[in-house]
């Protein structure tokens, strides 16, 4: 009798269930990497004391600066670290300047210049245990806000999670990631970033050239103590690297290479426009040649895989001299007849490139396991940039690079 | 796979305490083909989409007393254009007198695998299905068979079976990975559908 009532109690069950939920239910949830944006008050960023912190780890390097036998490393949007390289086998993490906003940097005699959202900043080294803020210049980079009223617009990535039905979602495929921010100014995309609205500096002849996207900002700093706005230079679109050579700039853009003269440096001149296809594309020069390499990416869809060498011996008439196919070539280096060639995921590459008709046939090395997106040649050591951290080699023999010391990143970036 | 060894481990274990209970027959199989009857998820219209399709299943077990199996359930259910391999511990408990018309009801619960829906992958998205939560209570009557052991059975269920369909955009070049939760490792957007499927399923088949 007590198994006949549950039968019935089941079969009571069942036709709740039958009659009360027989639809199915659909759940949607959409997680995503984006960038919100960020809302600043310059009065309020401008209020911040900066002094210089205990030292913190890298977490995803952008720009690197050598000054004596230190290493400034810039932290996107965060700062800048400072490490002892005395010993290039050993780098000494020695502390960080926290500086919100901050992308670029540039040392001048004993000053320190670095931006901060819409003001350049300029800090006193001549104690680096004690590096001091001695000059705001404001509101130069202004650009950034977002209308007259001192607030400045900023972004910063996170993980959004939502759950609206699909068809309220229009807008869902244009949100990813390779809008994300750091995406623009981490190691992997520094030197040729895929666009921004932030500055890029280079020193030449007592002035400080700093460019964002589509304009070059001029600053006198004969006295370094006291950087002064000169004026701001419309350069076009897609600008993205700047590189001084004798009273030369080159600046190269995902369009090509403009090249300006600065024999006035209050006034560079445009002197010519090296157009390519579009690319992301770093340069480098010397007396005869300059270097780019053109790569596709994220944001380099046209691109193709090169190294071109263009003659700007006329530097009013430059012309290709010759293409090498690469792999994925990001940053470049140069020094003296070597050329040192980062090829992303695939490896660091060394040419000898005194003969600029046979740079493929004068190949010295291929480290394959060097994934590099960046290189500096330094006096001391080659520093190469790449996705696990900063590693620096001996290139006193340029045709056999030695590996010194590795400074490992705490966030990794990934990138092809 | 440790759920599926614990499965095996206690069927054995019923196996072995059923063997030493003195009973006629010891084995008990039950497979049955039917329609799973569904109505869809609210579209944005306020509308519902009928939803039928096949269902089949087979359940394995062994008696524990002279009125009451358990086993194991398998089968295959169809919804919409997914295929689910459900797969279940299930009760089976009977009224009624021998070689006459039994009622009987049912539970049987576990999971569902998604292991027929193809998984698909490109250079910058993943997509693919995973099964999830499924039980079904049942009851329904047994008629036997005019010679041996076997009996026609009829019964109708209710069954919830869970499924979720993912489609994640890979990280692309030069992306910065954030440090989340929220997102797995090597994905920077993650599009995740839940479907929970609740049918009334009506069967016919054999029991054995």
């Amino acid at each position: 009798m007590k198994s006949l009532y549950s039968a019935f109690s089941l079969l009571f069950l069942l036709s709740v269930l039958l009659f009360s939920s027989c639809v199915d239910e659909v759940t949607n949830t959409y997680t995503y990497q984006t960038m919100v944006p960020i809302y600043l008050e310059m009065s309020d960023v401008r209020a911040r004391i900066i002094s210089t912190e205990p030292a913190q780890p890298l977490d995803n390097p952008g720009k690197i600066y050598i000054y004596e036998d230190y290493l400034f490393i810039n932290e996107p949007t965060k700062g800048i670290h400072i490490l002892n390289n005395a010993d290039p086998s050993n780098p000494i993490n020695l502390s960080f300047i926290p500086i919100a906003g901050n992308v670029d940097m540039a040392v001048n005699g004993k000053i320190l210049y670095a931006d901060n959202y819409v003001d350049l900043l300029a800090f006193d080294l001549s104690n680096i245990n004690d590096i001091k803020l001695v000059k705001r210049v404001e509101d130069v980079f202004k650009h950034m806000y977002r209308h007259e009223t001192g607030e400045i617009i900023t972004f910063r990535d996170t993980v959004i999670t939502t759950d609206s039905p699909t068809w309220e979602r229009g807008d869902m495929f244009l949100m990813n990631s390779s809008k994300s921010y750091s995406a623009n100014y981490s190691a992997a995309a520094q030197s040729y970033g895929t666009g921004g609205s932030m500055a890029r500096f280079t020193l030449a002849n007592s002035h400080l050239y700093a460019v964002d996207e589509t304009t070059m900002r001029v600053f006198d700093v004969e006295n370094p103590a006291e950087p002064t706005f000169v004026k701001p230079i419309d350069l076009g679109w897609g600008i993205e690297t700047i590189f001084p050579f004798e009273d030369k700039l080159f600046i190269g853009s995902n369009i090509g290479m403009h090249i300006y003269d600065a024999s006035t440096p209050s006034s560079p001149t445009r002197m010519a426009v090296y157009e390519h296809v579009q690319a992301c594309d770093p340069v480098v020069v010397n007396s005869d040649y300059a270097f780019v390499t053109l790569r596709d990416g994220t944001s380099c869809w046209n691109g193709a895989n090169q190294l071109q060498v263009i003659d700007i011996k006329d530097l009013y008439q430059p012309t290709l001299v010759k293409s090498y196919p690469m792999l994925n070539p990001h940053g470049l280096g140069l020094a003296g007849d070597f050329l040192y060639l980062t090829e992303g995921n695939h490896g660091l590459k060394s040419f000898n490139v005194s003969d600029v008709m046979n740079i493929d046939q004068n190949q010295l090395e291929f480290l394959t396991s060097e994934k590099s997106v960046d290189l500096i040649p330094g006096p001391n050591s080659l520093i190469v940039i790449g996705p696990d951290g900063v590693c620096q080699f001996d290139y006193s023999n340029p045709s056999k690079l030695k590996k010194l010391s590795c400074i490992q990143v705490k966030n990794p970036v990934k990138f092809y | 796979m440790i759920a599926q060894k614990t499965k095996l481990l206690l069927l054995g274990f019923l196996l072995c305490s059923a063997t030493s209970m003195a009973q006629e027959k010891l084995y008990f199989g039950q497979t049955e083909i039917g329609f799973l009857y569904g109505r869809g998820a609210e579209q944005w219209d306020g509308n519902h989409e009928r939803r039928i399709d096949i269902s089949f299943m087979t359940f394995n077990g062994v008696h524990i007393t002279k009125s009451q199996v358990v086993g194991f359930t398998i089968g295959l259910d169809q919804y919409d254009d997914i295929s689910i391999i459900p797969f279940a511990l299930g009760w089976r408990g009977f009224l009624g007198k021998e070689s006459k018309p039994k009622i009987f009801g049912g539970f049987d619960i576990g999971g569902g695998s998604a292991i027929l829906e193809k998984k698909e992958s490109n250079e910058w998205s993943k997509s693919w299905y995973e099964g999830g939560l499924m039980y079904s209570p049942s009851v329904g009557i047994s008629f036997p068979a005019l010679k041996g052991n076997s009996s026609f059975s009829f019964s109708l269920a209710y069954k919830r079976q869970n499924i979720t369909y993912f489609q994640g955009s890979l990280l692309q070049s030069g992306s910065p990975t954030i440090a989340s939760d929220l997102l797995p490792p090597g994905f920077s957007s993650m599009n995740e559908n839940n479907y929970i499927y609740r049918s009334f399923v009506a069967r016919v088949g054999l029991m054995f």
